[in-house]
C-alpha cells in the first residue's frame, strides 16, 4: 500500500524513485500506467489524459519486470515490428541494434540472449518508440557496469528531447549518472 | 505400500470398464478377418496407419522418450550407478506403451486383412506386426537419444512413414493395388521380418541405455517435467508455451523487413513465423488428405472429426501472437496499439488458413468420391468462423477449479470441460451449416443457400466475438 506520496514531473525530468524491496517502487509505476487503481487520491498524467486506453499508451512507454517476446520474430525483427507499428521510431533499427550493443545478435530469437542482452532489447525496444513518458521498472536489472554507463546517457539524452522519465531503481549511481532527482519510498510494514 | 482388496477392486473395475468400451469398436474391426479384403478401404486404412506411425515416432522424439523423475534427474542420473538400473524402470514404461500402441495398429490392421486362409493366423499376424512396429519404434527413438547417428535413422524412418502413407494414399488402390494384395496374401511373412527387426531393435535399445547421454535425459526429463506441470496445475497452455519456448530458443532466424506498417504488422507477424516453420507447415498441408483416407477407411465419424480438428489445428496455428499478448500484454502495450484493434487484425491470419485448410480439405474429399458438388467453398467460408474460434483459444485462462463438479453417472468438473469446449463452441456454431451441408451431401452444390448462409454465419460469428470481447477490459 503507498501512502503520502505526493511527486511531480515535468517534460524534460528524469525521477527515480529508490526504497528496499516491497517498498512500492513497482506498485506506483502501475499506478502511474493505470494499471492499478488508487483508493484514494489523485493521479494525473499527460494533463489527465485517459489512461490504460490505445492514446495513452502511444504516448507512454512502460519497461515491466517481465518482458515479453513474439515466437519466431529476431531481436531486429523485434526493433523493426516497434518502428513500424508506431510509423518511425526515434531512431532507426540499425541504430538501436549499435547503440545497444546487439548488432551481434540480430538474426537470433531474444530467447537465445543472456539475461543482459535481453533487458537490452527491452530497453532498446521501450526508447526506440516514440513516446513522451517512460516508465521504468528496475532497468539496470542484469546490465554490467559498462551499458549502465551508456543507458544514463540514453535515458539524458531522452529527456533533452523533452521526455519525462519515472524509473524505479535500486541502483543510485545509474540515477546519478543520468541527473536524476531521487525519491525514496519508505516501507511501512 | 501394500495393495489392499479396494485397489484391486478398482484395478478389476476399470479393466472391466475398459473392456465395456472398447469390446464392440475392436469386435467390429476384428469382424472384418470374415470379410473378402476391400483395396480401397485396404489402401486407405494403412495410409492412415503410415501417418499413425509417423506422428508415434515423432511424438516419441519430441517427449524423449526416455525420462526419469525429477529426484533421479537431480541425483541418480549423475551418479556412479550404472545409467541401464536407473532408467530400467523408464524402459519398462516405454515398453508397455510401445505394446498397447503396437496393439492399437494391429487391431486397425486386422480390420483391413480379410480374404482367403485361417482368420485366426491373419489376426495373429496383424497384431505381431503392431507390436512389433510398436515396440521396435520406440525402441528406434530410444536409440535416437543415444546419439546422433540413430536419430538420423530414427529421422529417415519418420520421413519414410510419411512417404509411404502418401504414396499409399496415392496408389494404394490402384497401380500399388499388387504390392498391398501380397500383404493380404501372406501377413505371417511380413510378421516374421516385422518381429525380428523389431526384436534387434529392441536388444540394441537396451544395449545403448548405458550409452544414452546425461545430457539428453535431463532435457527430455525437463520436457516431461513441464507436461507434468502443466497436468497437474491443470493449465495446458503451460505445454504451448514450452513447445513454442523450445523451437525457437537457439535459433537464428535471419532479419527482413515488415512489409506493412501500423497494426498490420500484427497479422504480418504470424504469417512470418508460419513461412519459418516449413516442416510444420507442410505436415498440416499433408493433413488436407487425411479426412479423405478416413472417409474411403469407411470411417465417416473420423472423418468429420478430422475436418473439423484439421481446420482448427490450421486456425489456431497462426494465433501466437494473440496467444502472447494473452499472457502478458506488456509487448502490447509497448507497442501502443488498442487490444480491440489487435484482435481484428490477428482474426485475419487464422480465419485465412483455417478457411483454406477446410477448403482444401473438402476439395480432397470430394475428389476421393465423396458426394456432393463445390464443397470447397463451404470450406473457405468457415474462415471467419474458425479465425474466432482459434482467437478464443488464444485467449483462455487456466482452468478454473472452482468451478463445480457435476455429477452425471460420473464426476465432470465443468471448469475442465468449458476449457475444452472454449473454441471448439465457436467453430461448431460457426461452421454449422457447412457441418449440416456435409451430413446431407447429396443436397449441396458449391453455390446457393448453403454457401449464403455459411458466409453470413462466419461473419456473423466472427463479428459478434469480437465487439463481445470489446465490452471486457483485456489490457491489465
Amino acid at each position: 500500500m503507498l501512502r503520502g506520496v505526493d511527486l511531480e514531473v515535468a517534460a524534460g525530468q528524469i525521477v527515480a524513485v529508490a526504497g528496499e524491496n516491497g517498498a512500492g517502487k513497482s506498485t506506483l509505476l502501475r499506478c502511474l500506467a493505470g494499471l492499478a487503481d488508487p483508493a484514494q487520491g489523485v493521479i494525473e498524467v499527460l494533463a489527465g489524459a485517459p489512461v490504460d486506453a490505445p492514446e495513452f499508451w502511444r504516448q507512454v512507454a512502460m519497461l515491466g519486470d517481465e518482458p515479453a517476446w513474439y515466437p519466431g520474430v529476431s531481436v531486429a525483427e523485434h526493433l523493426e515490428l516497434m518502428a513500424s507499428v508506431h510509423g518511425g521510431g526515434r531512431m532507426s533499427a540499425g541504430a538501436a541494434l549499435e547503440a545497444f550493443a546487439l548488432g551481434g545478435r540480430a538474426a537470433m530469437h531474444p530467447l537465445t540472449l543472456s539475461t543482459g542482452q535481453r533487458q537490452r532489447l527491452a530497453l532498446a525496444m521501450t526508447l526506440l518508440r516514440p513516446s513522451r513518458l517512460l516508465l521504468l521498472d528496475e532497468p539496470e536489472r542484469g546490465l554490467d557496469s559498462g551499458f549502465k554507463t551508456a543507458l544514463a546517457g540514453l535515458l539524458s539524452a531522452y529527456a533533452d528531447e523533452g521526455g519525462a522519465v519515472v524509473m524505479a531503481t535500486h541502483d543510485l549511481g545509474l540515477a546519478a549518472a543520468c541527473g536524476a532527482r531521487v525519491h525514496t519510498l519508505e516501507a511501512s510494514w | 505400500m501394500v495393495k489392499g482388496w479396494s485397489d484391486r477392486y478398482l484395478t478389476l473395475y476399470g479393466l472391466v470398464m475398459l473392456a465395456v468400451v472398447l469390446g464392440p469398436p475392436v469386435a467390429g474391426a476384428l469382424g472384418g478377418l470374415a470379410r473378402p479384403a476391400d483395396p480401397v478401404r485396404l489402401s486407405a486404412v494403412l495410409a492412415l496407419l503410415c501417418a499413425a506411425f509417423a506422428g508415434y515416432l515423432g511424438l516419441a522424439r519430441k517427449f524423449g522418450p526416455m525420462v526419469v523423475p525429477a529426484a533421479d534427474a537431480a541425483w541418480r542420473l549423475l551418479s556412479p550407478l550404472p545409467r541401464r538400473l536407473v532408467l530400467g524402470r523408464g524402459a519398462l514404461r516405454l515398453a508397455i506403451v510401445g505394446v498397447l500402441a503396437g496393439l492399437v495398429i494391429g487391431v486397425a490392421l486386422a480390420s483391413v486383412l480379410g480374404g482367403g486362409g485361417e482368420p485366426l493366423v491373419r489376426l495373429g499376424a496383424a497384431l505381431v506386426i503392431g507390436v512389433g512396429l510398436g515396440l521396435g519404434g520406440m525402441a528406434l527413438a530410444v536409440l535416437g537419444q543415444s546419439g546422433p547417428t540413430w536419430d538420423g535413422w530414427l529421422q529417415a524412418v519418420i520421413a519414410a512413414a510419411v512417404l509411404a502413407a502418401v504414396l499409399v494414399a496415392l496408389f494404394g488402390a490402384g497401380p500399388g493395388r499388387p504390392l498391398l494384395a501380397a500383404l493380404t496374401t501372406a501377413p505371417a511373412a511380413v510378421a516374421g521380418l516385422v518381429a525380428a527387426a523389431g526384436a534387434v531393435l529392441v536388444r540394441q535399445a537396451w544395449t545403448a541405455l548405458d550409452k544414452v547421454p546425461a545430457r539428453a535425459i535431463l532435457a527430455s526429463s525437463t520436457r516431461a517435467g513441464t507436461v507434468a506441470e502443466a497436468t497437474t496445475m491443470l493449465d495446458p497452455a503451460v505445454l504451448t508455451w514450452a513447445a513454442e519456448d523450445a523451437h525457437w530458443r537457439g535459433r537464428v532466424l535471419g532479419t527482413r523487413r515488415w512489409p506493412v506498417r501500423g497494426a498490420w504488422v500484427l497479422a504480418w507477424q504470424e504469417i512470418r513465423r508460419a513461412s519459418r516453420r516449413p516442416v510444420f507447415m507442410g505436415a498440416l498441408a499433408g493433413a488436407t488428405a487425411l479426412p479423405a483416407l478416413a472417409w474411403r477407411a469407411e470411417l465417416p465419424v473420423a472423418a468429420f472429426a478430422l475436418l473439423l480438428g484439421g481446420a482448427l489445428t490450421a486456425a489456431a496455428s497462426m494465433v501466437a501472437g494473440a496467444r502472447r499478448d494473452g499472457g502478458n500484454p506488456a509487448l502490447l502495450r509497448l507497442l501502443g496499439v488498442g487490444p480491440g484493434v489487435a484482435r481484428a487484425v490477428r482474426a485475419l491470419p487464422p480465419a485465412v488458413a483455417g478457411g483454406v485448410w477446410l477448403g482444401v480439405a473438402l476439395a480432397v474429399l470430394e475428389a476421393s468420391g465423396a458426394s456432393g458438388g463445390g464443397l470447397w467453398a463451404l470450406g473457405v467460408a468457415c474462415g471467419p468462423a474458425l479465425g474466432a474460434a482459434a482467437l478464443r483459444m488464444a485467449g483462455r485462462r487456466p482452468i478454473d477449479h472452482a468451478m463445480p463438479v457435476l455429477d452425471v453417472g460420473g464426476p465432470i468438473p465443468t471448469g475442465a470441460l468449458m476449457w475444452a469446449l472454449a473454441g471448439a463452441d465457436l467453430a461448431l456454431l460457426g461452421c454449422a451449416p457447412t457441418l449440416l451441408a456435409l451430413a446431407a451431401p447429396e443436397a449441396v452444390t458449391g453455390a446457393g443457400p448453403w454457401l449464403a448462409t455459411q458466409v453470413i454465419t462466419g461473419v456473423v460469428v466472427l463479428g459478434g466475438y469480437l465487439a463481445a470481447r470489446s465490452f471486457r477490459a483485456a489490457w491489465r
